[in-house]
């Protein structure tokens, strides 16, 4: 697992292949380079659209989704932009279709349906290595486990905000360009969300 | 102070984003309430707890699958963009014949002439005004069996539009310039017949 908080832009270490230069390749249709650009940015992504969505199997399906859009997308990707902010974006848009289309968004209701790893032949070699789950870093932490369900209850906008500068440490701006709304919007849900979470902690505190 | 400069002073405040002059002005509502900052630490340690316990990266299960099953879809999407070589090189080998094509059509649409053909029922009056109309159209000739040509035309016949059907070769030894009759043509090339103005 990547280490949290790192800039997804500032992947690359002297001796590697800047994002820049496989944005570049994959610009000229280089199919590996962009298996080195995933390799570098699926845990972010994943990470967000689990976190946004609190579902495995479609957060799998839909990161692959965002994938496939920055692939189909990058040609048109101009270098000055933050590939970061970009890629935030596509999975912005990738989120809230699968929300507007399985109608959940303005019901809250959050499908917690998890992947079943005994349908999976133990040691059948099709069996795909698995390297992490992602509620594995929570799942030995109460805090975590808290802190995880009050996000769940927060609603979408306030989720994403939250996510976007708590946890991927994006910058007030980034997260006005990857929301598509205002700065002032932004300002405004950081402040309700905190203070929704606060809420629900300090409540959970006291029943404990 | 407005409530939205006070949301951005607390948000920013959390952050450690204040610039000295919003330091003053948050100090001013510490002072008007003095739970305020207490309620803000509060609100800080949260925010810290979250950057803390939700991890900002998570490969997802199965990466090598995950890997795998999208360059596959990448795969797919080079090839549903690129045209298969074959039918590539099939389309470059036959470019050549385009120009001759052409200019045959050309010059066939040119001395072709048109065929009008006639609808189930048609008036008497219909008729009468067909026949007005039919004089200004041109007699068209075709230059075999295999050939089949139609004049769509306005009503005034000022505007006319000759589709050609099929290929047929020009004899070289008649010269179309100073045929004026369909007389002076071989029996090859049949008269069109003028049926139906449209």
């Amino acid at each position: 697992m990547a280490p949290a908080g790192t800039s997804p832009d500032a992947g690359a270490g002297d001796d590697e292949i800047s994002d820049h230069q496989l944005i570049e390749a994959c610009q000229k249709r280089d199919a590996k380079a962009f298996e080195t650009l995933v390799i570098r940015h699926r845990g972010r992504v994943y990470a967000m659209v689990q976190n946004m969505i609190k579902n495995e199997a479609d957060a799998w399906d839909l990161s692959q989704e965002v994938f496939l859009k920055v692939w189909k997308a990058l040609p048109k990707f101009e270098a000055r932009a933050k590939f970061s902010t970009w890629l935030y974006r596509i999975t912005h848009n990738v989120v809230y279709d699968w929300l507007r289309k399985r109608k959940i968004e303005s019901a809250g209701e959050l499908d917690d349906g998890i992947l079943n790893e005994s349908d999976i032949a133990a040691g059948a070699r099709t069996t795909p290595t698995k390297i992490a789950r992602p509620d594995d870093a929570l799942a030995n932490s109460e805090l975590g486990r808290r802190i995880n369900s009050a996000l769940a209850t927060l609603n979408t906008e306030h989720r994403e905000t939250i996510l976007l500068r708590e946890v991927q440490g994006l910058d007030y701006k980034e997260i006005a360009k990857v929301m598509g709304c205002s700065l002032g919007t932004v300002m405004s849900r950081l402040y309700y969300a905190r203070k929704k979470l606060q809420t629900l902690l300090c409540d959970e505190k006291g029943k404990d | 102070m407005k409530k939205e400069k006070t949301e951005e002073l607390i948000v920013k405040w959390i952050d450690g984003q204040l610039t000295s002059e919003e330091e003053v002005q948050l100090a001013g509502l510490f002072q008007e309430n003095e739970n305020l900052e207490a309620e803000l630490q509060e609100m800080k340690s949260v925010s810290e707890s979250v950057t803390e316990k939700i991890p900002a990266s998570v490969d997802p299960p199965y990466c090598d699958f995950f890997g795998s099953q999208l360059m596959r879809k990448v795969d797919l999407e080079i090839q549903s963009r690129t045209p298969s070589k074959i039918g590539e090189r099939l389309v470059k080998s036959f470019q050549w014949a385009w120009a001759p094509v052409g200019a045959l059509a050309l010059v066939l649409s040119f001395f072709a002439g048109h065929r009008i053909s006639r609808p189930a029922e048609v008036t008497a009056a219909q008729e009468q005004e067909e026949g007005r109309l039919i004089q200004f159209l041109p007699t068209v000739y075709f230059a075999g069996e295999s050939l089949e040509a139609e004049v769509i035309s306005d009503s005034d016949g000022d505007v006319s539009a000759i589709f050609v059907h099929g290929l047929a070769a020009i004899r070289d030894d008649i010269d179309f310039a100073t045929i004026t009759t369909g007389a002076e043509l071989p029996k090859s090339y049949a008269r069109s017949e003028a049926r139906r103005f449209d």
